[in-house]
């Protein structure tokens, strides 16, 4: 393949400039009708084009008589620009054929002869002309008669035509080039709006919430097609989520030459701090081990205020070398990059402190009553799990889970001696518990973070037919959050020990839940509860339980019964 | 088989000229209009395989010209090009026969694989 291109390359260097092809053939149309002929020579005087449309008279008579006329000879004296004052010169060679012969330069390059051939005014079919006819074989009778067909000119005429000829190609020549020059503004054009569309792709993806691996591998499929490279790579430092590197694309490299090339890179352009770009790695003497699987390298730092976070690099352009434009392209990803980095640590940091306080403000609830020992975490993750059940969005259902943590946070203003009572609540201690829900929701209510999960806490204590508390509120005028909690936490309640009787076995808690549908639960929440497999909970439970040694008294029931019927 | 035949209309002369670039470099046969009345003239004329149309031009808006082409000619194919963030009512776009709207600044790369699948999925039906 490449032998044939610098075949061409070659060829075309050995043969001498000449005008271009389709300009001539567009001149030609236009000036066919009034009866001209046009020939193109090259700078040697050498036939280089011609119009085969033209008729007969010239095709057959004129045409191969320039072919073997002295013109060409001629022609190659006059290889000097004309000046422009200068007459157009006639050539009277051909019998009763007059050729304007005009020399085409181009910034002092002689790009060739233009010639208009007509037929003379005053054509007749002398001894010569039926000499050279005869020549080429023709019938002085054809050729009287093809010549009739032919309008033709005086010597002043052709000169006027030939000069109307000449500056028409040069302005056909000037619309090609700037035809030219739009086609390659535009191909740069069309480079810029990849790359304008790539940094929007590249921003559109930075959700804090996403993880880095999902973003970054984004961010490296998205820069392949548009950088034309065989591999784009990114390399985090040890701050980062998930430091080391890894490489996309269609180059294939073992792990231990990706993780040494990425952090070579770290340490070389956390103090170089600008891109790095280097054409020919086996040439290089840093990057030399890395000849033998790539030849280009380009690779620019991650960075947030003068820290180098990581690196972005790529691998192998496929078509030509690496230069300043990639450099700039990859550049500005990275500094898209950075910055998403830079937000998703400030979000990891922000949620993370935020999700450490709600536990221990839970935990410091559950620690007034030992009975009660992580119902909390177990209400939230169930409240989880039936929110993931009745099909809410993922934002949505740990909006429920926190709530859920949240939920008996106004416990901390109900007196020990009520929570931790072994026998029945009087009328007046039940006053007391009833307060928790409204003290909950007025220790929330001044923390915008978490303001949107009161009602969750202050309604979990409803029930669907309107004889719960504190508001009385039945049905769907009971917020769903507040519902599915007060599922979770009822089940909860039922499946764990309580300081006035023992847990009830799990096929005990599901049948109260079943007769309690629609009058205590919501019904519709109760069924989707119900028609989940038991093995689920028992997963997240069991999973929670190694992270949480509070679970370790999740109650026995929950752990050992066989899976919840499927309703 | 003849080269497809594809209308570009946008009343920015560079969106034209990249396009068009992009798709004869390709293959295809191009044509150009920058306004929407050209753009409806040349569609009558010429009944291209497929339309590229911006949204806001001059005479003639790009929904228009896709509503009064429904109208008149058989079902043309339109990839429709808007400013981000703009967004047309769906059910304005499905009458108007326009399969994918697409936000500028776009990809030409990814415009000329979607013109492709368009047109390999309308090999394919017929």
């Amino acid at each position: 393949m490449t032998l044939q291109v610098e075949n061409i390359l070659a060829e075309l260097s050995d043969r001498p400039a000449a005008l271009p092809a389709a300009v001539l053939e567009a001149l030609a149309a236009r000036f066919r009708p009034a009866g001209l002929f046009l020939l193109a020579l090259f700078p040697d005087g050498k036939l280089a084009w011609h119009d085969r449309a033209a008729g007969a008279f010239f095709l057959r008579y004129v045409f191969p008589l320039v072919q073997n006329s002295e013109l060409s000879n001629r022609a190659g004296d006059g290889a000097q620009p004309p000046r422009p004052s200068a007459g157009i010169a006639i050539d009277r060679s051909i019998p009763g054929v007059l050729l304007a012969v005009l020399p085409h330069v181009e910034k002092r390059q002689n790009l060739g002869f233009l010639v208009v051939a007509a037929r003379e005014e005053a054509f007749a079919l002398s001894e010569d002309a039926l000499r050279f006819a005869g020549r080429l074989g023709l019938d002085g009778a054809w050729l009287d008669h093809q010549a009739g067909d032919v309008p033709g000119f005086i010597e002043t005429a052709l000169q006027t035509q030939a000069r109307l000829v000449s500056g028409c190609l040069k302005d056909q020549l000037r619309l090609a080039g700037l035809e030219h020059e739009l086609d390659s503004v535009s191909e740069q054009l069309a480079s810029t709006y990849e790359e304008l569309s790539l940094i929007y792709q590249v921003s559109g993806g930075m959700k804090v919430n996403r993880s880095s691996e999902d973003f970054f591998k984004q961010t490296c499929l998205d820069v392949l097609p548009v950088m034309g490279v065989r591999a784009v790579g990114v390399a985090l430092g040890p701050e980062a989520h998930s430091p080391g590197a890894v490489l996309f694309g269609q180059m294939e490299l073992p792990a231990g030459i990706i993780a040494r090339l990425g952090g070579q890179l770290l340490s070389m352009l956390s103090v170089r701090k600008s891109a790095l770009l280097i054409n020919d790695l086996a040439a290089n003497p840093q990057f030399k081990w890395l000849g033998e699987h790539a030849r280009h390298l380009l690779a620019v730092p991650l960075q947030r205020y003068d820290k180098t976070l990581g690196c972005l690099f790529a691998l192998d352009k496929e078509i030509g070398d690496f230069d300043s434009a990639d450099a700039k392209l990859l550049n500005s990803i990275a500094n898209e990059s950075a910055i998403y980095l830079e937000n998703a640590k400030l979000f990891e940091d922000a949620h993370g402190l935020m999700m450490g306080l709600l536990h221990s403000l839970t935990s410091a609830v559950d620690a007034k009553d030992a009975y009660t020992c992580g119902h909390s975490e177990r209400v939230a993750l169930l409240s989880r799990h039936l929110s993931q059940a009745a099909g809410l969005g993922d934002y949505e259902v740990e909006q429920v889970y926190m709530a859920g943590l949240l939920h008996d946070v106004g416990k901390i203003g109900v007196p020990e001696s009520v929570l931790q009572k072994t026998g029945k609540l009087t009328p007046e201690e039940f006053e007391l518990m009833k307060k928790h829900p409204r003290i909950g929701a007025r220790i929330l209510q001044d923390v915008r973070q978490v303001k949107h999960l009161i009602p969750g806490v202050l309604h979990h204590h409803e029930r669907f037919d309107g004889a719960g508390y504190p508001d009385g509120l039945a049905g769907a005028a009971i917020p769903l959050m507040g519902r599915i909690i007060c599922l979770a936490d009822s089940f909860d309640a039922m499946t764990s020990n309580r300081t006035y009787r023992k847990a009830l076995p799990l096929e005990v808690a599901l049948t109260e839940i079943r007769r309690c549908a629609g009058t205590h639960f919501d019904p519709e929440l109760a069924e989707a509860f119900l028609g989940t497999n038991a093995d689920r909970y028992r997963e997240l439970l069991l999973d929670h339980q190694q992270k949480s040694r509070k679970l370790l008294d999740f109650p026995e029931p929950l752990r050992e019964h066989a899976p919840l019927s499927n309703r | 088989m003849t080269a497809k035949t594809i209308l570009v209309a946008d009343d920015e002369s560079h969106i034209l000229s990249v396009v068009s670039l992009k798709l004869r470099n390709a293959g295809f046969r191009v044509l150009t209009a920058a306004d929407g009345q050209e753009a409806l003239d040349l569609a009558r004329q010429e009944r291209p395989d497929l339309l590229i149309t911006d949204y806001h031009m001059p005479l003639l808006s790009g929904i228009e010209l896709c509503r009064r082409l429904r109208q008149e000619c058989a079902f043309i194919p339109t990839i429709m090009l808007t400013a981000r963030g703009y967004n047309l009512d769906p059910t304005d776009t499905a009458e108007s026969g326009i399969l994918l709207m697409i936000s500028k600044p776009f990809s030409p790369r990814h415009l000329l694989a979607t013109v492709q699948e368009i047109l390999a999925r309308q090999v394919a039906a017929a």
